[in-house]
């Protein structure tokens, strides 16, 4: 033999590769990505990437011996002369030894799989706080979101809780869709007529990427949505938020011209003012009527299930998370939907552009600016700020319900005992308010009403603002609440 | 009785029109593998276009109905266009010279074959011609494939087209199951079998139960879009899991149909190139086979993120995994027929070993998405093209790559250049694994399949660049392999009959093989039966070893089961009883006739296809042709009738 050959030089080459292979995987892999599943925002990733990682080392190990036996066996048993080689035809304590150990190997991957497949499949843990149910809703080609038990409705942006467990029901009105934020959970599937089910907890707050994982059609690449983790107390302002009007706009103002502008041309389809009492549950038949509406006339209707507006100034993108939410760019939006995203249903249905033939909006520039400006002036008004109506008339009682109902009180405090909206349900106040505190029930809720701070109840934060109400209407109101049983 | 000969069957051997009513098995080989061949270029250019786009975010090179409509065609181009019939070119070049045979069990059936897989292809890619290419993915996902949300008539095209070339597959399959079962050479029982005919006939036995599968649900999804019927239509309540796991049912055996005649091909390239016997014939063999069984229970992997249910997704996460049990025991024999051996690095087994190096990584991550809490962060990624490329590209491509520069020289007489083809395996080697290994981490950093483009600061640009130089690295490797075709037509070294040192029978017989095959019908006395004619002295210790009980040396056709009785009468048939006339100038040699009424009837079904898009006067055109064919067909005599009138199925 001319070369000695040294199988332990070889094999340390052959040891070396792979890992620098693997080395620069896990480095590429930056979890600082938007999207990376390896910047672990929650437990749900987490497990899931560890036990990537589980598999990928023993994976790593097996490629390492059989890619480094092809390479040895290569040179090893490169011809060297014209000696016909041992006519072996096999050897069965070889192959029941492969047949065996691959199969322990298996089974060493699969009973972390099967755990995990029942642990993140169960839905939400149950110990580890109040869960947040929500349901998310797949369209061509946006998300919408629902909090039936705050009675919100909202899409593109999912917002929620830091350090609370939230189940989501996923479903789709019209195609496959896939839910999915890498930092905090795998993808699941939204699929018409087959609700499935995710959960995960979000650990930090931030902004989590999120996009659909199922080809779903043209704007399949722009179908994208975050999630938004807050603290629970930014949380609770948001869902608050979301039930409180905005403030009245200047008459004659461009954002007032907007609004009808709005009513006119967009309202229809994209509802705004779900801060209104049972708003939610309009929107949802609304949305359902909108979708069948366009079913009985997919060419031609003027009607299609669109994102819902209300507090629209808060979003952080349009477009379903794909442009940053600038006047600048929802101009260019109103203008031509098709310059920033392809096959909006909004361009190829909505009369305002269909009444154009080169489906721009059927506006003048002022008219766009006017619905952008409006637009970026619905955000929740300042309630502290308005002074609450003057109610005349009826029993002290009569009036207190009127007020109760026209500045709001219902969008944060259920008059239902067992639905928790934002705030307490006030159901049966009258009795539990006395051993709260050493005041009457009547002092505590006049207290509760003027320094909402001075007590909290068990297991919710203050988020609660009230409008300028004058020291007798303030009696109506008491009057009323301690009526609710 | 004699029929009047108003049918007459061709005989011209020469030009156009012997191409056209062949019924060769090596021509038709030929046919496919120059088909299939221009059909990968143009999967490849799909694929170079969407590589293109892809390079830089926020790219506008490609505008997205256009990307959509390429990644469409280019999966369902390169797995129903390239890998099957480039298969099947294999299996039609090699099965009857591998099992002693002078053609298929039937030629006629076996022209049809290709006639409609050309049509069928032809029909399929018109769609591009009146811009309304298939744009619903090569899994055509109800309810994104239906009317309402795809109104174009691209996916009709789709459904049509692969339901004529399922006719072509079926028929095929058939035809290579009848064939291995019945025209075996005397003594080769099915332990003696190659294993490239073995994996041919699990292969065809996939065909026939799978493409059936595939055919239900495309006849549904056709009706649903052309007469508004609800089967897969959510909106009136038809269910979309449904199309999932029918499709699937077909698909995932359809891995197995394009994977396995792959291992077949480098279990034959391996112990020619090692000078070894295929290391544990029977376990690799047997393995195979349990591929094929085993992949039938695992088709709802492709859906772990459907939400099918822990208990369903824990036992197709298990039946996943044990697939990976049989694979890596082919893995291990093929090691095996490596060590100890003495190995020419020839192209052929660069192919090959480059085969099981590209294909293990592709298991590997196989495992990973097994792992269903694994696969809801892969599914759908980028991290599951890279896996399906390593299977199918590292995998599948690779192998018929080997494949083409071993039989080449049988096939055509004269050598391929072995330094270009060299150039052409390292060039993409190297192309294709900077292709797709980068895959891997995009999907590992959330890029989705199916996107025409990203945005820029998602941090997937540079990985994205090396994988579109990649691609051009792989196809210049293309392109070398052109040129060696070319640059070794012209150079013409003659082959001889046995180049490699070959161990099956189709290196008994001259390059390119007669039109018949074998003057004489061998008999086989051995697996590699060609090596131990050669080389006797070493019989006694290839039969030497623990496994002497089963296997003592035979004499003679001592094994042969009934079956092999009713072959070896059916091939003495073909050898000698026949007495007909010298057509042919081969004696007594029996070849079956060729005829025209293949292509005839695949171009009547073709014309009845695309008159389905709601054409009906086209419909009537096509029933005629398709009739015309039919009849012919039925109709046409034998050009040498025996003189005892016995038919032969021909």
């Amino acid at each position: 033999m001319q070369h000695r050959f040294i199988p332990s030089r070889f094999l340390k080459l052959a040891l070396l590769v792979p890992a620098l292979a693997a080395t620069f995987i896990i480095a590429a892999c930056s979890p600082q990505h938007p999207q990376s599943t390896f910047g672990y925002a929650g437990p749900v990733a987490r497990d899931q990437g560890e036990l990537f990682l589980f598999i990928f080392w023993i994976a790593v190990f097996v490629f390492i011996v059989v890619e480094g036996a092809i390479i040895y066996a290569a040179i090893r048993y490169r011809k060297r002369d014209e000696k016909i080689p041992k006519q072996v035809h096999g050897n069965t304590k070889l192959e029941i030894t492969w047949t065996i150990v691959p199969s322990i190997v298996i089974a060493i991957i699969a009973v972390p799989t099967i755990i995990g497949i029942w642990e993140q499949q169960r839905g939400a843990p149950t110990d580890q706080g109040d869960i947040l149910e929500v349901e998310a809703i797949g369209h061509r080609w946006w998300f919408e979101f629902r909090y039936p038990n705050q009675e919100v409705v909202t899409a593109n942006e999912m917002h929620v809780p830091v350090g609370r467990p939230v189940n989501i029901k996923l479903t789709s009105q019209d195609v496959i869709h896939s839910f999915w934020v890498p930092k905090l959970a795998g993808k699941v599937d939204m699929v018409p007529l087959n609700d499935n089910l995710i959960w995960f907890i979000a650990e930090e707050p931030g902004i989590y990427d999120g996009q659909c994982a199922e080809f779903c059609g043209i704007a399949h690449a722009h179908m994208r949505f975050r999630v938004i983790a807050h603290p629970e107390e930014d949380f609770q302002n948001w869902i608050a938020g979301m039930r409180t009007p905005p403030e009245p706009f200047e008459a004659g103002s461009s954002a007032q011209q907007g609004q009808t502008l709005f009513a006119t041309h967009c309202k229809t389809c994209h509802t705004d003012d779900s801060w209104r009492q049972d708003a939610y549950s309009l929107e949802i038949q609304q949305q359902d009527s909108r979708w069948a509406t366009w079913l009985a006339d997919i060419e031609d209707s003027r009607i299609v299930s669109a994102p819902n507006m209300t507090n629209y100034s808060q979003r952080h993108f349009l477009g379903a998370g794909i442009k940053e939410n600038s006047r600048e760019n929802l101009i260019r939006w109103i203008t031509d939907p098709n310059d920033i995203k392809i096959g909006t249903s909004m361009q190829d249905h909505a009369a305002v552009y269909q009444e154009r033939a080169d489906n721009k909006a059927n506006l003048s520039p002022q008219e766009i600016e006017n619905i952008a400006d409006y637009l970026l002036a619905l955000k929740p008004g300042d309630i502290s700020q308005i002074v609450a109506p003057l109610i005349t008339g009826g029993t002290p009682e009569e009036r207190g319900e009127q007020l109760f109902i026209s500045i709001g009180c219902n969008a944060c405090h259920s008059l239902d005992a067992d639905t928790t909206i934002v705030g307490p349900s006030l159901v049966g106040i009258a009795d539990r308010a006395g051993t709260r505190t050493s005041l009457s029930a009547d002092d505590y809720l006049r207290q509760s009403i003027n320094d909402p701070g001075a007590y909290i109840v068990d297991g919710f934060t203050n988020s609660m603002v009230v409008p300028k109400i004058p020291p007798d209407q303030v009696n109506d109101l008491i009057a009323y609440i301690t009526t609710l049983e | 009785m004699r029929l009047p000969r108003i049918f007459p069957r061709p005989t011209s051997e020469h030009g156009i029109w012997s191409w056209v009513s062949t019924v060769d098995h090596k021509r038709i080989g030929t046919l496919y593998a120059v088909t299939s061949f221009l059909w990968f270029l143009v999967g490849g250019v799909e694929a170079l276009l969407m590589r293109l786009q892809l390079s830089q975010a926020d790219s506008t090179l490609i505008d997205p109905e256009t990307f959509n409509q390429l990644f469409t065609m280019h999966g369902t181009t390169m797995v129903f266009l390239v890998v099957m019939p480039l298969s099947a070119a294999f299996f039609n070049w090699l099965v009857p010279l591998q099992i002693g045979a002078r053609d298929v069990a039937f030629p006629r059936l076996n022209a049809l074959s290709y006639w409609i897989f050309l049509f069928g292809s032809l029909f399929l890619n018109f769609s591009w011609v009146v811009g309304d290419a298939p744009n619903g993915g090569w899994f055509g996902y109800a309810p994104n494939s239906h009317v309402a949300y795809n109104p174009t008539d691209g996916m009709t095209y789709w459904v049509i087209g692969l339901n004529i070339l399922g006719v072509a597959s079926i028929a095929a399959g058939l035809n290579f199951i009848v064939t291995i079962l019945n025209m075996r050479a005397p003594g080769m029982t099915l332990t003696k079998m190659p294993v490239f005919t073995w994996m041919t006939f699990v292969t065809s036995v996939l065909i026939v139960l799978a493409l059936p599968v595939l055919t239900v649900a495309l006849i549904q999804l056709q009706v649903d879009r052309l007469y508004g019927t609800n089967f897969y239509n959510s909106a009136a309540g038809g269910d979309p899991v449904l199309w999932q796991h029918v499709f699937w049912l077909f698909g995932h055996p359809e891995v197995y149909i394009l994977i396995l005649p792959a291992m077949g091909i480098v279990s034959e390239i391996l112990p020619v190139f090692s000078r070894k016997p295929l290391f544990g014939y029977s376990f690799l063999v047997f393995a195979g086979v349990a591929i094929g069984f085993m992949g039938w229970f695992v088709w709802s992997h492709h859906m772990f993120t459907v939400g099918l249910g822990p208990a369903a997704n824990s036992a197709f996460a298990i039946s996943t995994m044990a697939i990976a049990i049989p694979t890596g025991v082919k893995i291990f024999n093929w090691l095996g027929t490596m060590w100890g051996g003495s190995i020419r690095f020839s192209t052929a087994m660069l192919f090959a070993i480059s085969f099981i190096a590209m294909f293990t990584i592709g298991g590997l991550s196989g495992v990973m998405h097994a792992s269903v809490p694994t696969d809801a962060q892969q599914q759908d990624t980028y991290f599951v093209v890279a896996h399906f490329h390593y299977v199918l590209f590292g995998g599948a491509i690779m192998a018929i790559f080997g494949g083409i520069y071993f039989w080449w020289p049988k096939a055509t007489g004269y050598m391929l250049s072995e330094g270009w083809g060299k150039a052409n395996w390292l060039i993409m080697l190297i192309g294709f694994n900077l292709q797709f290994a980068p895959q891997h981490w995009l999907g590992l950093d959330g890029m989705p399949r199916r996107v025409f483009t990203y945005a820029e600061n998602m941090g997937w640009e540079n990985t994205n660049m090396y994988a579109s130089a990649g691609g051009f690295l792989m196809a210049l490797g293309v392109l070398l392999f052109i040129i060696n075709v070319f640059y070794s037509a012209r150079k013409r070294v003659p082959a001889g009959d046995d180049p490699w040192d070959g161990r099956t029978l189709e290196w008994t017989m001259s390059s390119p093989p007669p039109h018949y095959n074998f003057a004489t019908i061998p008999v086989v006395e051995h697996r590699d039966d060609f090596w131990f004619k050669k080389y006797p002295e070493t019989i006694a210790e290839y039969y030497h070893d623990d496994h002497a009980g089963e296997l003592t040396a035979p004499s003679g056709a001592q094994f042969d089961d009934d079956v092999d009785m009713a072959e070896d009468e059916h091939a003495e048939a073909h050898a000698s009883d026949h007495h007909g006339d010298d057509d042919h100038g081969h004696g007594d040699i029996h070849l079956p006739d060729m005829s025209y009424y293949p292509f005839i009837l695949a171009l009547g079904l073709t014309i009845v296809g695309a008159g389905l898009m709601t054409i009906i006067p086209v419909i009537i055109i096509g029933t005629i042709v398709l009739l015309w064919g039919l009849i012919g067909w039925s109709m046409e005599p034998v050009n040498d009738p025996a003189p005892d009138g016995a038919a032969h199925g021909h």
